[in-house]
């Protein structure tokens, strides 16, 4: 089974990727598959209801809202970066979390990166198949690096202007 | 024919592949006449990454009794600043310098199209 | 002036820490020159003609004296002894060792400067009005929201890998000194009738290859939603922005393309649906950084000074300094002064580590603290008591950095061009030189007036040429330097790009050609026109005539 990077709880670890990627053109097999946008509008119904694990794998112009009435149906949302230097999926993966309210695993695929952890894990992925033979413990280093952030994203963290108010006791 | 020019990596200085070292002076250019020799001592220079960065051929004239790079930019980069000309290459003085300061005749080359596309 | 907490120190400290590794890692060979570029361009380090160039961020311009001095130290230290102030108030250092690298952005971090954003697709370090704090024309001290965008901005996770850079100017002045409407966004704010600020935003200003100038697109936005509309206006950007022509990739091109309207229905449309609480900074926060900006050094004085007006009596050179480098303060008593880095046949913008050191000494002693840079690639002291003008001039002066040409026709912005840069098709110093040299008399340069020339090596136009009132291009004609000269830019309130004159000049054309432009100028001028308002009433066509007359 293919492995992938998982993040849980300020860690990273590597874990099975338990779903069977679908090409377009193929039938759908039984059990947990991965199947495109364009393959999962087709075949919706077919797709959901039977109990199985369900992913779905975006381009970087494929619109998130256009899931939003099946994503409780969703084990897996995969958003693609054609390029490291294309930061679309950054925008979709906070639309996910933040605004779709999706609670399954937001993986990254396609050119992702080691000097990508940050913005990965702050925007809401939580599952990395690296293109550069990174590896697990990379991620939690490269991930831990900076112990302040500046803005509110999907990961929760608090940001420096929160920090300034919870603790006065900031030094000048 | 050709000559040979990189960045070092270390300080960025401007360097002229001689045939056994790198060379902070233009002067000192092994010049090539042979395409296929020029390109195989690029292709070698480009597997060097620790000491150099984007090393690249640049097309080379006789002039005046020597040897300049054919274009402006290649001139500039093998003298330093014209607007201080105590920083750089050309501070150090001598014929080399001062051929490649008053040599005319300008026109592109490939060197040049490949800088243009480098940060 | 915003100080660095814990917090903000403990980021630039981390962000040392993790550049010294990748330094490492590329000097040992443990990574290729290709994994490495993006990596050391967004420490703003770029690989230029003669050597690396370090591009350092002085957010909205704004200096106190330690920093400059480690600016200077830097200059000394690390490089040759100098430094170039650009159109965007940051300062580059042209002869950068990569081994150095790590240790110059150490010594940047101690004094709360880095080069983060200086580089790459990402929101760049942001610019606001010079004059801010000082001005009596603003209704807010711009800074506050500078450095909430500055702080929001910095790694923002979603807005790392943006289609192309994105840069923000801010205002809060009747007097647009910040070139608002040539930014990816420029921000005025307004003061309404009830009382409450406001900002009035415009998107998808540029120039480059594709200049355009920013509508508006939200008359009226209230200001503690802030960030969470600039988070609106970045995710529309980040999500429909091209990314398959870098030449179209700028917002200005999406604006262009959606129109405003459409793109300001597209924000309003995202703005509806974001957690603006989320996003926003609490009141608590803007009152902190509100706070920090506070001068409560001025002392109370009498709105004329007898020590001032003495010397302008008794020194004209002190008189004609008076006159076109120093502008009025809010405050009784005080002024601004703007400090020249355009003595002539000097490089535009460059200042030396002792030239820096002299600012830095005076911004102490005469200006509590303070001194900006200014997109026309100028320094000022914001805060100098009047009685003190003749002392500040006479130590200036003595450094070079007294020259009495702001906004005249020596004034001249140039990016560094073919001479330093590797993006650039020809040379703008030497033009720059030879134009300054030609009117090095001051009394000359006083009767031209008002006359803003800018010039680009290249068509990025980091020299701001389509907005001069004459703008030079420089341009490659098989391999040779020509420059295309354009008549009737303007970068503030009356913004508007220059149209071109005719066929590119050879390099030994141009000063000539300026000459000749300023004698019609003077020849069609009614009174009190600047040149600009001689051109707007008169067009192209007499200038057009004399610089391309058939040579007799």
């Amino acid at each position: 089974m293919p492995r992938l990077i998982r993040w849980r709880d300020g860690a990273a670890a590597w874990g099975e990727d338990a779903l069977t990627a679908v090409d377009d053109d193929q039938p759908v097999p039984h059990g947990d598959v991965l199947v495109s946008l364009a393959l999962f509008q087709r075949e919706r119904r077919s797709l959901l209801g039977q109990g199985r694990n369900l992913g779905v794998i975006m381009g970087p112009t494929d619109e998130p809202e256009s899931l939003v009435v099946d994503l409780p149906g969703l084990s897996v949302v995969a958003l693609t970066f054609p390029k490291f230097r294309d930061g679309r999926a950054y925008s979709a993966a906070r639309v996910l979390r933040e605004r779709l309210g999706f609670k399954g695993e937001l993986r990254a695929v396609g050119d992702v990166l080691l000097d990508m952890s940050v913005p990965l894990i702050r925007c809401g992925f939580d599952a990395f198949v690296p293109a550069d033979a990174s590896v697990p413990e990379q991620w939690t280093a490269s991930a831990s690096r900076f112990r302040h952030v500046y803005q509110r994203a999907a990961d929760g963290r608090p940001p420096a202007f929160a920090e300034r108010n919870d603790l006065s006791a900031v030094r000048v | 024919m050709k000559a040979l020019t990189a960045n070092r990596l270390a300080d960025g200085e401007v360097v002229f592949w001689t045939g056994d070292v790198w060379s902070e002076r233009f002067v000192d250019s092994r010049l090539f006449d042979d395409n296929a020799e020029a390109e195989a001592a690029e292709a070698h220079a480009k597997s060097n990454i620790v000491e150099l960065v984007d090393p690249y051929l640049i097309d080379v004239a006789a002039v005046d009794g020597g040897v300049v790079p054919v274009s402006y930019r290649e001139r500039l980069r093998a003298l330093g600043p014209t607007n201080k000309p105590d920083h750089g290459k050309q501070a150090v003085g001598g014929a080399d310098t001062a051929l490649l300061a008053t040599a005319h005749g300008a026109a592109r080359s490939k060197g040049r199209v490949d800088l243009i596309r480098r940060k | 002036m915003y100080r660095y907490d814990e917090i903000d120190r403990e980021v630039l400290a981390d962000r040392v820490a993790e550049f010294r590794e990748q330094c490492d890692r590329r000097l040992s060979g443990a990574m290729t020159e290709d994994q490495f570029k993006p990596l050391r361009l967004m420490n703003g380090l770029y690989l230029q003609l003669h050597a690396y160039m370090l591009r350092v961020a002085i957010p909205y311009g704004a200096l106190n004296s330690a920093q400059l001095r480690v600016l200077a130290n830097i200059a000394r230290t690390y490089d040759r002894g100098y430094g170039h102030f650009t159109t965007r108030t940051n300062i580059q250092f042209h002869w950068i060792k990569l081994r150095d690298a790590p240790d110059i952005l150490r010594d940047l971090a101690e004094v709360g400067l880095h080069a983060i954003q200086t580089s790459g697709n990402c929101i760049r370090n942001l610019t606001a009005d010079p004059h801010a704090g000082a001005t009596a024309d603003e209704v807010d001290d711009p800074r506050i929201w500078a450095e909430a965008i500055r702080q929001w901005s910095t790694f923002h996770p979603e807005f790392s890998y943006l289609p192309r850079k994105f840069k923000i100017a801010v205002t809060a002045a009747a007097k647009d000194r910040a070139a608002i409407r040539i930014y990816d966004v420029g921000l005025r704010l307004h003061r309404d009738a009830d009382d409450a600020l406001s900002f009035e935003v415009r998107v998808g200003g540029g120039l480059g290859r594709l200049p355009h100038l920013s509508p508006v697109i939200r008359e009226r936005l209230p200001v503690r939603h802030l960030l969470s509309y600039m988070q609106a206006i970045l995710r529309v950007y980040n999500r429909h922005g091209r990314r398959d022509n870098i030449h179209k990739a700028r917002i200005k091109i999406l604006v262009a393309s959606l129109g405003a309207a459409e793109f300001a229905r597209q924000v309003e449309a995202e703005w509806e649906l974001t957690d603006k609480a989320a996003i926003d900074l609490p009141p608590t926060e803007l009152a902190r950084i509100r706070a920090t900006f506070a001068r409560t050094g001025f002392e109370t004085l009498p709105a004329i000074s007898t020590v001032f007006e003495a010397a302008k009596a008794d020194d004209r050179a002190f008189a004609r300094f008076a006159r076109n480098n120093v502008m009025p303060h809010k405050q009784p008593g005080y002024a601004l002064v703007n400090v020249s880095l355009k003595a002539i046949g000097e490089t535009p913008g460059d200042a030396s580590a002792e030239q820096m050191e002299v600012v830095a000494d005076l911004a102490e002693r005469f200006s509590l603290d303070e001194a900006r840079v200014t997109y026309e690639q100028n320094l000022l002291l914001p805060h100098v008591r009047l009685d003190d003008l003749p002392e500040v001039h006479r130590v200036l002066a003595a450094a070079g950095l007294a020259t009495p040409n702001i906004t005249l026709i020596s004034d001249i912005i140039a990016c560094p061009g073919l001479d330093y840069c590797a993006l650039a098709n020809a040379r703008a110093i030497p033009i720059a030189q030879d134009i300054a040299r030609r009117f090095a008399d001051p009394a000359l340069a006083e009767r031209v007036g008002e006359l803003k020339i800018k010039i680009s090596g290249c068509i990025n136009a980091c020299g701001h040429h389509h907005v001069g009132h004459i703008g030079i291009l420089g341009v490659d004609k098989k391999g040779e330097e020509f420059y295309q000269l354009t008549l009737g830019g303007s970068a503030e309130a009356d913004a508007a790009l220059g149209h071109v004159l005719g066929p590119a000049l050879a390099a030994d054309r141009v000063a000539p050609a300026i000459d000749q432009i300023v004698e019609v100028y003077l020849r069609e001028r009614r009174d009190g026109e600047r040149f600009i308002d001689t051109f707007n009433r008169a067009g192209l066509a007499p200038f057009k005539e004399v610089v391309y007359a058939p040579a007799h």
